[in-house]
């Protein structure tokens, strides 16, 4: 007989917000062929609607901390600050959309379903349990990413970049199986937890010398190439600049936060929920250690991270530098940004090893609570100035796709100061000067690699940010100090690109000036994550 | 095992192996890209076996009836809907040696980091002799004990796939 | 019965002539058909861990090799889709002249 679990064993009401909205969207599917053509602007408004009542759903989140559904769904702080995070920023994309769709004559209405499927991949990833719901929840948040990236049927670009985008993520996609399965054949489990505790042991002792654990590092190396290209990290980032330069403008614009906020919420969870305890290079120290003795080495995931995390920021902001498009420059800047975060995700994880007695060594898995707030953080003040500087940027751009070189910035003040100065400030936040939200973002960050002890890399980030100052400033000196060539008016300059732009500067100015508002929402993430564990 | 005793059993992974990998081999090797098609059918052939071979006989039947007779399908499909494509001048790009070198080198790591560490162990022995049936697979998926999450989602997958594929290909009118 | 690692020296031998195939192939179909053949490798790995650790009380390997059908599908659903618009647009596929890729 098939035992059922009851509701309440299911506890299906901690994911709510995800399901809520996935009913919605297949719901929305259908109700959408009922709207006439000419006014689908009403599938836009239902959209933002279940948007609100996801992120109202959401906020109980941040105080549960429990699983679901056979241990496989999670809901904690970290999983509420993502759902945040791609709410707000889905909610910018669907005003940005509204006009730019039907300008550039590509309005479907499953335009805002397939968005909508994307956002429950990325809150199922950020709620994600189990290696399996991470797979599945990765396909979901990529496959209609594909789908939109070639919307533009008039457009070869923007095939071209849904196609290079759909080879490039199936190529990775089968990446992370591989690797997943090679983690899968060392610990016998698919589960977070279930695969922290194979690695522990019963009581918390790793076996220095484990035949498994090399399964685990190939594993763990192909999971960070896969989810390294879908967040756009060197030298995984070659789709990034064409794929953003032709895929329609909001579908980028929702490309850069969400993919990014997907990609990293499952590096998170499968780094620090499933393998904290992977080392492989003990050093001498533990040669020489004394009965008792403790000391804190990097997991392995770190050298790698650290490598990869100084690459993307060099390689990112130096290519910037030479672009002339904003659409690319901002593709280039998007590479960049998620190196800083990697930096994060790079000093979250470190291990404590104790010699109990001679060849017994007990290892803890030792969090970061900061550096876990600063990746969050920066991700929620990336995610406001970015969609805010890719709805300027589409505001100038024509139907056909032109009007974004760096030149159709010239004299932007004189004929829209207040869009002018919202830009100049998102271009200001992007660099991280205080009073903006990107300034907290990389305060966090640089603050927690310093302690996690990643002081070389912490200069690389800084030294990055003032390179990258130069091509950020260059678009408000433009926008500022020189003439426009052209002076018709900006045709993608509506109301509701107004509003967006409007809610991204409020985001960026409000926890900018106010971050405990975001790190009084994470105060416990670090903490459950850690009672989860043991 | 050892190479000595020729067990059927021996005998039929050996015959699978050359299905599939030859069928591989095919599918990246072939001009003509219906045989690419026909190729790749062989080798999905080759897997069902092993699956057989795993004692995973739902998995066969899937892999057979899914991937062979739909996915298989599909594939021939598009490619007689872009028919020019049937004769190709250049099977490769110009970094194809690139390829193939990282290809060989990504082989022999995973030779050496993941095969010969296993090398020897799980004989025959170590098996254990039964597995889980398919109606404990079916359980698995539908009770909510089990894997009722990913198949919730994984319902979701398709139904994107399917509105993401018919906005794609429909004629804007 | 065949040792384990047979079963996975057959794995990665087709994973890598996959991956082969993305990086070398200049038709995007082609490119996909080894795309599904990377997918089947990591099925291989996955029934034969799962066959070779635990089989009589837990499907885990299994159900992640049945999730990986479905992702095949829906990749391939939407491949194909995409390949096809490309090819109305301009009738040609091949990967090197959806150009202005640098990879």
């Amino acid at each position: 007989m098939i035992d059922v679990p009851s509701f309440a064993e299911l506890n299906l009401e901690v994911a709510l917000p995800g399901i809520f909205l996935a009913l919605f969207t297949t719901v929305l599917l259908i109700v959408d062929l009922f709207i006439p053509k000419d006014r689908k602007i009403t599938t836009a408004h239902l959209t933002i609607g279940a948007l609100v009542v996801a992120f109202v759903l959401n906020l109980p989140a941040f105080n549960a901390g429990e699983t679901a559904m056979n241990e496989m769904f999670i809901a904690d702080a970290f999983a509420g600050f993502v759902n945040m995070i791609v709410i707000t920023g889905a909610i910018i994309t669907v005003l940005l959309s509204v006009d730019y769709m039907k300008r550039s004559g590509i309005e479907h209405g499953e335009f805002y379903s397939l968005l909508l499927f994307s956002v429950s991949g990325i809150m199922f990833m950020g709620s994600a349990n189990d290696l399996i719901v991470v797979f599945i929840a990765l396909e979901l948040l990529s496959i209609p990413l594909y789908v939109m990236a070639a919307l533009r049927h008039d457009d070869v670009k923007s095939e071209e970049s849904g196609i290079k985008y759909f080879i490039l993520g199936a190529f990775a996609s089968a990446f992370f199986v591989y690797g997943a399965a090679l983690i899968y054949g060392a610990t016998g489990t698919t589960n977070l937890p279930e695969i922290f505790r194979a690695i522990a042991g019963a009581d918390g002792i790793v076996a220095t010398e484990n035949s498994a654990m090399i399964y685990l590092v190939i594993g763990a190396a192909m999971v960070i190439v896969a989810l390294g290209f879908k967040v756009a990290a060197v030298p995984f980032h070659m789709w990034t600049p064409d794929v953003y330069e032709g895929a329609p403008t909001p579908v980028t614009a929702f490309m850069s936060v969400g993919a990014k906020a997907g990609g990293f919420a499952g590096l998170l969870r499968v780094m620090i929920i499933g393998l904290p305890l992977l080392v492989v290079n003990f050093g001498d120290a533990v040669e020489t250690m004394a009965i008792g003795e403790t000391i804190t080495v990097p997991s392995a995931w770190q050298t790698a991270l650290w490598l990869i995390a100084a690459a993307t920021m060099i390689f990112g902001n130096f290519i910037a530098i030479s672009q002339t498009n904003v659409k690319r420059m901002l593709a280039y800047s998007s590479i960049a940004h998620a190196g800083y975060i990697l930096m994060a995700v790079a000093a979250v994880g470190t291990v404590q090893i104790t010699k109990v007695a001679e060849n017994d060594y007990t290892m803890v898995a030792v969090y970061a609570e900061s550096a876990l707030n600063g990746a969050l953080v920066y991700l929620l003040a990336y995610t406001f100035t970015n969609l805010g500087a890719f709805a300027v940027v589409m505001s100038l751009e024509n139907n056909d796709g032109s009007g974004t070189m760096l030149d159709d910035f010239n004299g932007l003040s004189k004929r829209h100061p207040l869009t002018a100065a919202m830009m100049a400030f998102f271009m200001l936040s992007l660099i991280g000067v205080p009073t903006t939200a990107g300034f907290i973002g990389k305060f966090l960050i640089f603050d927690a690699a310093i302690q996690a002890g990643l002081i070389p890399l912490t200069i690389i980030g800084v030294l990055t940010s003032a390179v990258s100052a130069y091509y950020y400033v260059r678009i408000i000196v433009n926008m500022y100090l020189k003439d426009a060539a052209v002076t018709d008016e900006a045709v993608g300059l509506t109301p509701y690109v107004n509003y967006a732009t409007i809610v991204a500067f409020a985001g960026t100015l409000i926890f900018g000036l106010f971050p405990m508002l975001a790190l009084d929402l994470l105060a416990s993430s670090g903490a459950q994550i850690a009672t989860l564990l043991f | 095992m050892t190479f000595g005793d020729f067990t059927p059993e021996a005998f039929a992974f050996g015959f699978f192996t050359i299905l599939t990998l030859g069928g591989a081999f095919g599918v990246v090797g072939s001009r003509n890209l219906v045989r690419s098609a026909v190729w790749l059918m062989v080798s999905l052939f080759g897997i069902a076996g092993f699956f057989v071979l795993l004692s995973a006989p739902f998995l066969a039947a899937v892999q057979v009836l899914v991937y062979i007779g739909a996915i298989g399908i599909l594939i021939t499909f598009a490619i007689m809907l872009t028919r020019s494509m049937t004769n190709l001048k250049e099977r490769f790009n110009k970094q194809w040696w690139l390829a193939a070198l990282a290809a060989l080198t990504a082989f022999l790591l995973l030779m050496v980091t993941v095969i010969v560490p296993t090398w020897g162990e799980m004989g025959a022995e170590e098996i254990p002799p039964t597995v889980a049936s398919t109606a404990q697979l079916g359980e698995a998926f539908f009770s909510g004990w089990g894997y009722v999450l990913p198949l919730e989602v994984a319902s979701l997958l398709l139904t994107a796939a399917m509105i993401g594929a018919i906005v794609i290909a429909r004629e804007d009118d | 019965m065949v040792p384990l690692w047979m079963f996975l020296t057959v794995a990665a031998a087709l994973f890598v002539i996959g991956a082969y195939g993305v990086l070398a192939r200049r038709n995007a179909v082609a490119v996909l058909m080894s795309v599904e053949l990377m997918l089947n490798a990591v099925n291989i790995n996955l029934v034969a861990f799962w066959r070779f650790s635990d089989p009589v009380a837990s499907v885990s390997g299994q159900a992640f090799a049945a999730f990986i059908f479905v992702v095949a599908a829906a990749e391939a659903a939407v491949g194909l889709a995409i390949i096809i618009s490309v090819y109305r647009s301009r009738y040609s596929v091949v990967v090197d002249d959806v150009d202005m890729l640098k990879w």
